[in-house]
């Protein structure tokens, strides 16, 4: 068998704690991105930060490793002006649903052909286990030690609400069944967010891996994602079961579709400065 | 030498824009020299605004303080400015004249609305208005409604006719002699051609030099650049977004850029302030982008609509830790879209933010020239590598990596966090050491780069200027001498990194007195922290209003009168 090109030669120090669920996650992005048959120079991750926007650093490919929160606003711009690469931004959901959360709404909006991986530990990994906008209420941390007083910021239920062009949720623990949801995703034309259910063995001691299996289960053959009524729904389901698989899916006009029939793609690299007929037309239409 | 002051007046939303706009036009038309500044608040309806509108046989750069027309369109610009209006002067509109000095101005009482409604519509107040005042100014109706003709083609041939009778009705009212000569020919060859304000000449640079993104959440004096650039971008294909909010729109700015854009935001002081963690991802990450602050008065909402200079030291320092970065300050619309080129060429270059300062000011005031000129500025065009040992950061002795943008086998990986060569991110404090002398090597070269200012000689005294106050300054300068002193003037377009050997410049300078647009005199401040050379004669402005060439010039005055002793 080829080996998967997105596997890194030379081997770097990964900074996750041993058992982390950020491991499935990884190892799932880059077979998913194998067996699609892309290749690294193909491939842009951009990442926030946080110990899941690390993530790029342990795979092949170019990687925009940027802000706490703003790798979507990148991601969004490297797609539009460079359609022919594969854009995937990725981070964990202190980054993507806090400091990124207007970020994520306003992204849903645009529909950009982008894929949006969520590290979703229910609490924040790098600033050592302080409530994340996902955390169950009543959590309790060091910040949070009267336990946490917000409701949980649910993810799925958002992006359906603003008809977000693919909602899905994988879980770390199941490296296939997450693979297999990755790759719909990386494969869909427009905004689609997988937020995986991924456990912090460090700071979170709720929502462990044992907690998840005895909970997950994915969606059947009734489901049917082009509800949005009934996707909405299993939205809402959380607690003694909790659904996996895609919820959602509304196949709709990218950003760069709309913007492309105005503007061709081409013209949207840089190729030189502005011709002097261009100049000459410009300085007319001042006169 | 005509040189005419004309300030229109009234309640937002009356009209006070329209008549202006078509004024200023048709004067340029007409061969004069125009300048024209709005003033108006920060409401849609309503409140007071006004234009003021310089017209002259030779360029103008600044508006002066007293008047020889006031056009009126409500009764309370008559209350407010009849005070600035000069001894025979003129006072044009709607009002009941008042007050003492009624006696020494030349009053012509046009209820401007009424006369629009005898015609059908009040919409055509403002073209009654227009020919009044292009009567009183003596411009030849032919060219006039020449004009009328070619602006509301696009409305149909009953509103040109309308538009032409109410023209016609308010030269008609005036019935007075025209009192300045008849214009109306262009051909001469030094009439002035072109008519442009700061936000259109900052769009204009960009496009000239290849701008493919411009994103920008909007904020006043800086809304008019992307609305310059969303005006061309399916002509030229230019992809310009309006982000969510000024982090988003510096953002998406450094991700087009990386991806092969050239990319370019703007904003104002509060929106730079909200950009900030993004100038120094730009930094860190060293890819190239342009941002505009358009300054108005802070600190924080300030006056929305208002000017100032008061964003220097802020966005010379703006950023955690230490990095290069290049400011520069345009001197005038035309000097700004030279000065945007100029800042893509070094950004690319340097792999540096590169910061723009304009203002209110600058980005509102239409200045006629005869000429634009276009200085020489060098391309570069970064592509895909195939080079499997490519790496992003790779140190050389300049500290300036070679670039790619992504989509070749090089893989492009950048990063904010401290990084390594291959941009993958690093604890190791060697490497840290290493990365961080080389971004800050390029610092030397930078200020090899940047120029000296502009430096007119003179004997008695120095102006010393930044940014828009170039046109006033040298206006003022030209007064001064005309009253016998000689006065230097000294202007810098180029603030940050300040170039070599300007200490040596600064202290042959005689009696150096900095002028700005802030309370303590930040320039002054910066140089005098960079050349060991005092500036102890500072006058400032902060009240949110640009100087006036006669104002500016008393104060000047005042100070040589005073000695050094300020
Ligand atoms: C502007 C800014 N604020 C705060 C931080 C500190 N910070 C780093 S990571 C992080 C939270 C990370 O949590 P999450 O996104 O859930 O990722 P995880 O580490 O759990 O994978 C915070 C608050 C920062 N780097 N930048
Ligand atoms: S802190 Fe939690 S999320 Fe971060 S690496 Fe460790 S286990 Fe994983």
């Amino acid at each position: 068998m080829m080996a998967n090109p997105f596997e890194q030669e030379k081997a770097v120090e990964i900074a996750w704690c041993p058992g982390c669920g950020n491991f499935g996650i990884l190892r799932a992005l880059k077979e998913a991105l194998f067996e699609l048959g892309y290749e690294p120079h193909q491939v842009v991750l951009v990442s926030g930060i946080g110990q899941a926007a690390k993530l790029p650093h342990y795979l092949n490919a170019n990687v925009f490793n940027g802000l706490h929160g703003r790798s979507v606003p990148v991601a969004f711009a490297i797609k539009t002006v460079r359609p022919e690469l594969l854009v995937v931004a990725e981070s964990g959901d202190g980054c993507m649903y806090g400091e990124g959360g207007n970020h994520f709404l306003h992204a849903i909006r645009r529909n950009p052909d982008l894929t949006v991986i969520v590290h979703d530990n229910q609490v924040y990994g790098l600033t050592k286990g302080q409530a994340s906008p996902t955390s169950e209420e009543g959590f309790v941390s060091k910040v949070q030690a009267m336990g946490n007083f917000s409701t949980p910021f649910n993810p799925l239920s958002i992006a359906i609400a603003q008809d977000a062009s693919f909602v899905a949720r994988g879980f770390s623990g199941d490296v296939e069944g997450l693979k297999k949801i990755l790759k719909e995703a990386l494969s869909w034309k427009g905004f689609a967010l997988v937020d995986v259910l991924q456990p912090c063995v460090s700071f979170n001691r709720v929502n462990t891996y044992g907690w998840y299996k005895e909970r997950v289960y994915y969606l059947g053959e009734d489901h049917d994602p082009s509800n949005r009524l009934q996707a909405f729904e299993r939205s809402l389901e959380w607690g003694e079961r909790i659904p996996l698989g895609i919820f959602y899916t509304h196949l709709r006009p990218t950003y760069g579709e709309k913007l492309y029939t105005q503007i061709p793609r081409s013209h949207l690299l840089y190729q030189g400065m502005l011709s002097q007929e261009g100049i000459a037309r410009e300085f007319q239409r001042l006169m | 030498m005509v040189d005419w002051s004309i300030k229109v007046g009234g309640a937002a939303g009356q009209g006070v824009q329209t008549v202006s706009e078509i004024l200023a036009l048709m004067l340029k038309r007409s061969g004069y020299y125009v300048f024209s500044l709005e003033d108006y608040q920060s409401r849609i309806r309503g409140g007071h605004t006004f234009t003021h509108i310089r017209l002259s046989d030779e360029p103008v750069w600044a508006a002066k303080k007293y008047l020889d027309l006031l056009v009126c369109l409500d009764p309370l610009t008559h209350g407010l400015h009849r005070h600035e209006v000069k001894e025979r002067g003129f006072i044009l509109g709607s009002f009941v004249p008042v007050g003492d000095a009624s006696n020494s101005h030349h009053f012509i009482t046009i209820d401007f609305e009424k006369e629009a409604i005898q015609l059908g519509n009040k919409v055509f107040a403002n073209m009654v208005a227009v020919g009044a005042i292009s009567a009183i100014l003596g411009l030849a109706p032919e060219l006039s409604e020449a004009y009328i003709e070619e602006v509301f083609a696009k409305k149909g041939k009953e509103v040109v006719e309308k538009n032409k009778l109410a023209f016609r009705r308010g030269r008609e009212l005036v019935g007075i002699d025209p009192v300045l000569p008849q214009k109306g020919s262009i051909k001469s060859d030094h009439a002035p051609q072109f008519l442009l304000d700061g936000n259109q000449a900052l769009g204009l640079g960009a496009l000239f030099a290849g701008c493919t993104f411009y994103s920008a959440y909007p904020m006043t004096p800086s809304t008019g650049i992307m609305n310059f650039l969303a005006s061309r971008a399916k002509e030229y294909g230019i992809m310009v977004e309006q982000a969510e909010d000024e982090i988003a729109a510096i953002n998406m700015a450094l991700g087009a850029s990386y991806a092969g854009a050239r990319a370019m935001t703007g904003t104002s002081g509060g929106g730079f302030c909200l950009m900030v963690e993004g100038l120094g991802l730009a930094a860190m990450t060293e890819v190239p982008i342009v941002v505009v602050d358009g300054q108005r008065p802070g600190p924080s909402t300030g006056l929305p609509t208002r000017t100032s200079q008061a964003d220097l030291l802020f966005v010379v320092h703006a950023g955690h830790d230490e990095f290069p970065r290049f400011v520069f300050a345009p001197r005038d619309p035309q000097d700004a879209i030279n000065v945007v080129r100029r800042a893509f060429y070094l950004t690319e270059k340097y792999q540096v933010p590169a910061i723009i300062l304009s203002d209110q000011y600058l980005a509102d005031a239409k200045v006629s020239y005869r000429n634009l000129e276009l200085e020489e500025i060098p391309d570069f065009l970064i592509q895909v590598s195939d080079s499997s040992e490519y790496c992003r950061y790779a140190l050389t002795p300049s500290g300036i990596s070679p670039r790619v943008i992504p989509g070749g086998r090089a893989l492009v990986v950048v990063d904010s966090d401290e990084h390594d060569e291959c941009g993958h991110l690093t604890e190791d404090l060697g490497v840290r050491i290493a990365m961080h002398e080389k971004r800050m090597k390029k610092w030397e070269a930078m200020k090899k780069e940047m120029r000296m200012p502009f430096y007119a000689e003179g004997k008695d005294m120095t102006l010393i200027g930044w940014g828009s106050n170039w046109g006033v300054l040298q206006e003022v300068r030209k007064e001064l001498r005309a009253e016998g002193i000689d006065a230097g003037f000294v202007h810098f377009n180029e603030l940050w990194p300040l170039p070599f050997g300007l200490r040596e410049f600064l202290v042959r300078l005689p009696l150096p007195v900095v002028v700005e647009n802030n309370y303590r005199g930040q320039f002054a401040d910066l140089l005098e922290r960079e050349t060991k050379f005092s500036f102890p004669v500072r006058i400032t402005r902060y009240d949110g209003r640009p100087f006036l060439v006669d104002e500016l010039r008393e104060r000047v005055k005042e100070v040589l009168h005073d000695g050094q002793s300020v």
